[in-house]
């Protein structure tokens, strides 16, 4: 028997996907991008109305409109491509996985069709860097703050023979004792708030948190409810976000070693 | 009451302090089986108690009483109402009469014991400090074992509490509800036709069937007719959602006897289909397809098709790795005669789905209630009587065959059409839906004036299914726990909601 077992794995083709083709890939989680050139008050206004957590908003810059979108709050749900005439589109990549929160909102000059968000530091890991990113072992424990268990699905895909995690020496862990890397999931709920804390307090420093997911960046979809607290960073402090509704695990893994790499000496 | 509702059998309203609650009973003459008992308020803002059964046909049996004083308990006659009617206290301060254990459910330590959210005004709760009183076990050389809420693993929180005679289970109680969000309270005032995604956050690897049960009731308050492709499309959704969740169980079941081959296996193929998903329709799990109507956009026909060969390929490959898997020995060792839920324990709990069907309770929403695209195709429902981890892990392996088929057949015989007629959602709305979701009867309740809603209830398959995990681990020995749990893979997040 074990030895059927054993000739049907080494049949089985390698099926890891190189990093490369990893870092920065959203498909499957239908994250926005706003195109300027359509961008008109009446559609700018209608976005706004459509979006169910807020993450579109109007904002007052420099004394002229714009559009904000905030990928803390966004749970990809769609409408707003749908009801934006050409003026919203699927992104093709999305690097904004693992940064710290000011960094995931964006502006459109509404009037002059341009993106006016300030620049940020590190756009993105390049090819180069990926190299800088090995020797570096990590060990994850992932906390569930209240979330509904689709990142924890995803996450869990990250040990998958596609994935392979542990190709880069990052390991999840039992117990936060262990951990150097607490990956949370919210929202945190009334019922977890202590169990988040606690679990942050026996993580030894130094240590990093990353929040996952809507819902984790912000409360997402459940923020305001009598039962929740809020997003991640409502209980503890947070190092990186990965928004997502749920995060796929190459947005995830891009996350990961961004936090990794921005966040820990060379 | 709205005439275009087909789920629902005519309500009769009583008086709480009139004569008790007639239970419906079935043409054999034994107590119907409970669906689901949850609150609501009337037009006056006066609490009612809504009961709905399963008598046996088609439509579901539904009654309303209105609790102008003390409701009496029905769990001494029907054990499953047990928690339905703790949450009902919780929620809305309902007072019950004759119920052997009405400690707080819902809410924790941390709630004022006085406020109950789908009555009160709830901006601004304070954190208040109570105790909780564990059932203790006496006798010599009994242990407690505490675990959870936050547990070893990628996995949600809860929290377990053995009480142990070396390594044997004497009794688990559970402590869930960890995960509340009030999402039932989130629908409440809001447009009908656009917050399917709070249903779809229930319980995210089940979410489409979260999202088609609740546009379904909404498609029955309105009466509105879903388009045959919107209809068959979402049966493929559905029937994918169950073959990715019965694959990733089956490896689950292998992780935890540390069969890590086939577990590896198992993650394999199920992110095989769901790559496979993000190419046919733009996301993983089939998040932001349905709506109330039938679907939000359309999916290429030919993608569709691509979809259902990856799928056969998916299932051919299942079925192999069944095979070895169910033929080795120490599996077998393992999962036979371990966490056995007797029929009779299996009735008296109202248990549904997989682990209904594996204690030999005759069982599916998709046959019994037959909603969407079901009417209209032939598939068997297996069930077995052994009750243990091995008859829950054939009966998935067994279902994910037959969803595999079911899809198919959808995809092969897709008509062109459009998907959806956006409902028209004037004057009062009431509505219900059963789907069988991978985990069992998933059921919404809805209830709204003039495309808002005024209540929406959630009856979750884990909520009904996880009292049985006491009396699936009681003789046990603790170590087989993780198995036995994951046997069950009930969803905390569609418990707790």
């Amino acid at each position: 028997m074990i030895f059927e077992v054993l000739e049907r794995s080494l049949r089985q083709p390698n099926r890891v996907i190189p990093v490369e083709a990893l870092l920065g890939n959203c498909e499957g989680s239908r994250m926005p991008d706003v195109t300027a050139a359509r961008l008109t008050p009446v559609i700018a206004q209608r976005l706004v109305e459509v979006c169910p957590t807020g993450a579109i908003s109007m904002k007052e810059l420099g004394g002229r409109p714009c559009l904000q979108l905030s990928y803390a709050e966004c749970i990809g749900c769609g409408r707003c491509e749908e009801r934006g005439e050409g003026a919203v589109a699927t992104l093709p990549r999305f690097t904004w996985s693992g940064l710290p929160k000011a960094n995931l909102v964006r502006l459109w000059d509404i009037e002059s069709h341009a993106e006016v968000t300030p620049p940020r530091p590190d756009p993105e890991i390049v090819r180069g860097q990926i190299q800088s990113l090995f020797g570096k072992a990590l060990n994850i424990r992932q906390l569930d703050g209240g979330s509904c268990n689709g990142c924890e699905a995803e996450i869990s895909a990250l040990t998958n023979p596609y994935y392979d995690l542990e190709r880069f020496g990052i390991h999840f862990v039992a117990s936060p004792k262990h951990a150097d890397l607490l990956l949370v999931t919210g929202p945190v709920t009334r019922n977890m708030a202590e169990a988040v804390k606690a679990t942050y307090g026996a993580v030894p420093s130094p240590k990093l948190v990353v929040a996952v997911g809507a819902c984790g960046c912000s409360g997402g979809i459940f923020a305001g409810s009598h039962a929740v607290v809020g997003g991640v960073d409502s209980v503890i402090p947070v190092d990186g976000y990965i928004p997502g509704c749920p995060p796929t695990p190459a947005m995830l893994l891009t996350g990961i070693l961004e936090v990794l790499r921005s966040r820990t000496p060379r | 009451m709205n005439e275009h509702m087909p789920n629902v059998a005519p309500s009769d309203k009583r008086d709480s302090q009139g004569s008790p609650l007639v239970l419906p009973r079935l043409r054999t003459g034994s107590i119907a089986r409970l669906v689901t008992v949850f609150g609501s308020l009337g037009p006056e803002r006066e609490k009612r108690v809504h009961y709905v059964f399963d008598v046996g046909e088609a439509k579901y049996w539904e009654t309303v009483v209105v609790a102008k004083g003390p409701v009496r308990s029905l769990v001494p006659g029907l054990p499953c109402a047990a928690w339905y009617e703790r949450e009902l206290h919780d929620q809305y301060g309902v007072e019950i009469t004759g119920h052997p254990d009405l400690r707080p459910l819902v809410f924790h330590e941390n709630w004022p014991i006085d406020v109950h959210p789908m009555v009160d005004a709830v901006n601004q709760v304070p954190w208040a400090s109570r105790e909780y009183k564990f059932l203790t076990v006496q006798g010599d050389g009994v242990a407690e074992v505490a675990v959870g809420p936050v547990h070893a693993g990628i996995i949600e929180p809860g929290h377990f509490r053995f009480s142990v005679l070396g390594d044997t289970v004497l009794h688990l109680e559970l402590r869930h509800f960890y995960t509340h969000k009030g999402t039932e309270k989130l629908f409440e005032g809001s447009f009908a036709n656009s917050v399917v995604m709070i249903a779809e956050s229930v319980s995210g690897d089940n979410c489409f069937a979260h999202a088609v049960a609740y546009s379904q009731a909404v498609e029955n308050a309105c009466g509105a007719e879903v388009p045959p492709r919107a209809s068959a499309i979402r049966l493929i959704g559905l029937e994918f959602e169950r073959l990715v969740s019965h694959i990733s169980d089956v490896g689950g079941l292998c992780t935890d006897v540390g069969f890590g081959v086939a577990a590896a296996y198992a993650t394999r193929i199920k992110e095989f289909l769901l790559r496979a998903s993000a190419d046919c329709c733009g996301t993983r799990y089939w998040r932001g397809i349905a709506v109330p109507g039938g679907l939000r956009f359309d999916l290429d026909s030919s993608k569709v098709l691509q979809l259902s060969q990856v799928v056969s390929l998916a299932a051919r490959q299942f079925a192999d790795l069944a095979k070895v898997i169910l033929e080795t020995p120490s599996i077998q060792n393992r999962f036979e005669t371990t966490g056995i839920v007797s029929l009779d324990a299996a009735r008296d709990l109202a248990l549904v789905g997989p682990v209904a069907r594996a204690s030999g309770i005759d069982l599916d929403v998709r046959r019994d209630h037959p909603y969407g695209h079901y009417g209209r195709l032939q598939f068997e429902v297996p069930v077995t009587h052994y009750g243990d981890v091995m008859a829950r892990a054939k009966i998935r392996i067994k279902e994910a065959a037959i969803s595999a088929r079911l899809i198919q057949q959808a995809a092969s015989a897709l008509t062109p059409g459009s998907v959806s007629v956006p409902p028209e959602l004037g004057g009062e709305l009431r509505g219900s839906s059963a789907v069988e979701s991978p985990r069992g009867e998933l059921y919404y309740w809805l209830e709204g004036r003039d495309g808002r809603l005024t209540r929406c209830h959630i009856k979750s398959p884990s909520f009904q299914n996880w009292p049985a995990m006491p009396f699936a681990i009681a003789d046990n020995i603790i170590a087989d726990f993780p198995l036995i749990n994951k046997s069950f893979n009930l969803s905390y997040s569609g418990c707790d909601r």
